[in-house]
């Protein structure tokens, strides 16, 4: 199982690699373009806080729907501190400091929501998560002199990469690409470690755990930490390609986005969050000019519903079952 | 006279109104191999959580060579030395043999809270293959433990009660499940373990209790009836009241 998903990581990652280049070869130029930066990098960097969800529901068995406003808190930060932004509410930072400390902020943020869950589990866990979220969102929405309201911070245009303008769709994309990497990658070494399979443990029976001398709130809470530090990275990532924040970003509306982004990959395995992540994109971007933008939620509620109903894990489960009745022997 | 390796007086537990086990006082050497036997509900399972730590008794006083425990936190009974198995199993179901054992061992070290990842060599790793080995489950130590059957499970159970090197190992109802062909197996791996280790062993089954056993302790409603030599058990009025004409 383990070096399957390896294999299949490894290649996922070499098309998407190559990829702009292919685009070039099939459209022409500004919409190779468009594809590159609107359809593949926003799926990756909303996969980026996908895979923060999936992390915690497939390592921790933890569903929390704080994860778009932790990512959120990254992206407040970083408009916040960093210089340019309009309307100006702190400023003086560059954006190598600004960065860091917006992904600082969705860590402790992540670890805040993890100390307040930390008793509950399942649908409580879920319940209290979303009303985490829900009140930073009213928060920030009704206060003018930190969060400029409803409005939000325009103009967060995002650094210079060594010379290169972020704003160039292929920069974008290849830096939103090795952020995902480096995370998935750090994801999959973690589960690995003692904190991972720990975790793992408390996922499966958490008495035990507790029995076998592992301080069991620690553990939670540092997961969601991580999960912090996740969704962070995607925050700092999608407030750039948005060249801003507004509470719109991180309303309910976002955060079921993204869960429903999660359940149609897979909480199976973090690979899930970015299969979810590309295909909502997709239908996102699509949807929209075939119908009109109401319709939207009709059509990726109805995908919803077809995939889930059709193979619970998601995209994910449904390769696995479409393996094994191809006959394929060693399918979970 | 030489200190007992569990010496129980007064033990009661309580859960509400139920009196699960109730005033049990007795000793066990420190080498000896004590069998636990009694009905269904006799409080069996109860007396091992009051041992162990899980649910600590509600009244009475529990040492371990000498120390009193009544109080203390289960993983620190674990790490003074006390291991055991569950009735029902609690295995890591989505995580491998090795994993499993690995867990069990780094619970009792000081490094526990990690985030580096245990190189091949790791003392830990090291030692949880050395007792997979011992649970004759080499074979097996990637496999995950939801697809292990039940006697590989039992097994491995018994080797996790064994990572903290424990010189009290507590069984409970090792052999209950297995089947017939499964059952010789984890009775030779019982019979490996080192003489110096005490052992108490929870079994319905005579037939398996009574052999494994120096000295065997009869329960009934939370109370010790009998407490007798294995030759002597089976000629038991008490005994013989309860297993054969339905408790009274
Ligand atoms: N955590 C608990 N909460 C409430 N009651 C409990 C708890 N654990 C055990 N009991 C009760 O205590 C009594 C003794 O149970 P215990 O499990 O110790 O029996 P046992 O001798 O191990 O029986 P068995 O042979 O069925 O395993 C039972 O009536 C049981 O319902
Ligand atoms: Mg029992």
């Amino acid at each position: 199982m383990h070096s399957r998903v390896l294999l299949w990581s490894a290649l996922g990652l070499a098309l998407l690699l190559v990829m702009p280049w292919l685009l070039l070869q099939a459209l022409p130029q500004n919409q190779a373009q468009f594809w590159t930066a609107n359809i593949l990098g926003r799926g990756i960097v909303f996969g980026i806080i996908a895979m923060s969800l999936t992390f915690l529901a497939t390592y921790g068995g933890f569903i929390s729907l704080a994860q778009m406003m932790v990512a959120g808190v990254a992206g407040y930060t970083l408009a916040i501190f960093v210089d340019g932004a309009v309307p100006r509410i702190a400023g003086g930072l560059g954006y190598g400091l600004a960065i860091p400390l917006a992904i600082l902020a969705a860590t402790v943020m992540g670890l805040i929501v993890g100390a307040i869950a930390v008793r509950t589990r399942d649908i409580y866990l879920l319940m209290i998560t979303l009303a985490l979220a829900m009140g930073i969102f009213r928060f920030i929405e009704t206060n003018i002199a930190w969060f400029n309201g409803y409005e939000g911070i325009r103009n967060v245009v995002g650094p210079d990469v060594f010379g290169f303008d972020f704003r160039n769709a292929y920069v974008f994309y290849y830096i939103a690409l090795g952020t995902a990497g480096a995370l998935y990658f750090g994801v999959l070494y973690l589960v690995r470690t003692p904190f991972g399979l720990v975790l793992q443990g408390i996922r499966d029976n958490p008495r035990r755990v507790a029995a076998l001398g592992y301080a069991v709130g620690p553990h939670r809470i540092a997961a969601f930490g991580v999960a912090g530090f996740i969704a962070g990275c995607g925050g700092v990532l999608a407030t750039i390609y948005n060249i801003g924040i507004s509470p719109g970003s991180i309303g309910l509306g976002a955060t079921v986005n993204v869960l429903i982004m999660s359940v149609i990959g897979g909480l199976g395995h973090p690979i899930g969050a970015f299969v979810g992540s590309l295909v909502f994109t997709f239908f996102d971007t699509f949807s929209a000019s075939i119908y009109d933008r109401e319709r939207f939620n009709t059509l990726i509620g109805v995908v919803f519903l077809v995939i889930v109903l059709l193979s619970p894990d998601g995209l994910l489960g449904a390769g696995a079952r479409l393996r094994k009745m191809l006959g394929g022997r060693d399918a979970p | 006279m030489t200190i007992p390796a569990i010496h129980l007086a007064g033990v009661s537990r309580r859960f509400g109104a139920l009196h699960a086990v109730r005033d049990v006082s007795f000793d066990v050497a420190a080498g000896e191999r004590r069998a636990v036997l009694g009905p269904n509900g006799a409080g069996k399972t109860t007396l091992f959580n009051t041992i162990c730590g899980d649910f600590p008794p509600t009244a009475g006083r529990i040492e371990f060579f000498g120390a009193d425990i009544t109080a203390a936190k289960p993983h620190h009974r674990t790490r003074m030395g006390i291991g055991r198995t569950y009735q029902t199993s609690l295995l890591f179901n989505g995580l491998s043999v090795l994993d499993n054992l690995f867990i069990a061992v780094r619970g009792l070290r000081p490094n526990r809270f990690s985030f580096l990842r245990p190189g091949r060599d790791d003392s830990g790793m090291q030692k949880a293959r050395e007792l997979a080995e011992r649970m004759r489950l080499s074979h097996l130590l990637d496999s995950e433990v939801i697809n292990l059957s039940h006697g590989q499970r039992r097994q491995l159970e018994v080797g996790m009660a064994l990572a903290g090197d424990p010189r009290l190992l507590m069984l409970d109802e090792p052999a209950a499940g297995l089947s017939p062909g499964d059952r010789p197996e984890l009775l030779r791996l019982l019979r490996e373990l080192p003489r110096s280790l005490t052992l108490i062993l929870i079994e319905h089954d005579m037939d398996i209790a009574l052999p494994a056993a120096d000295i065997v302790t009869v329960m009934k409603d939370g109370e010790v009836v009998v407490e007798a030599t294995p030759d002597r058990i089976e000629s038991d009025p008490v005994v013989q009241a309860i297993y054969l004409g339905g408790g009274h």
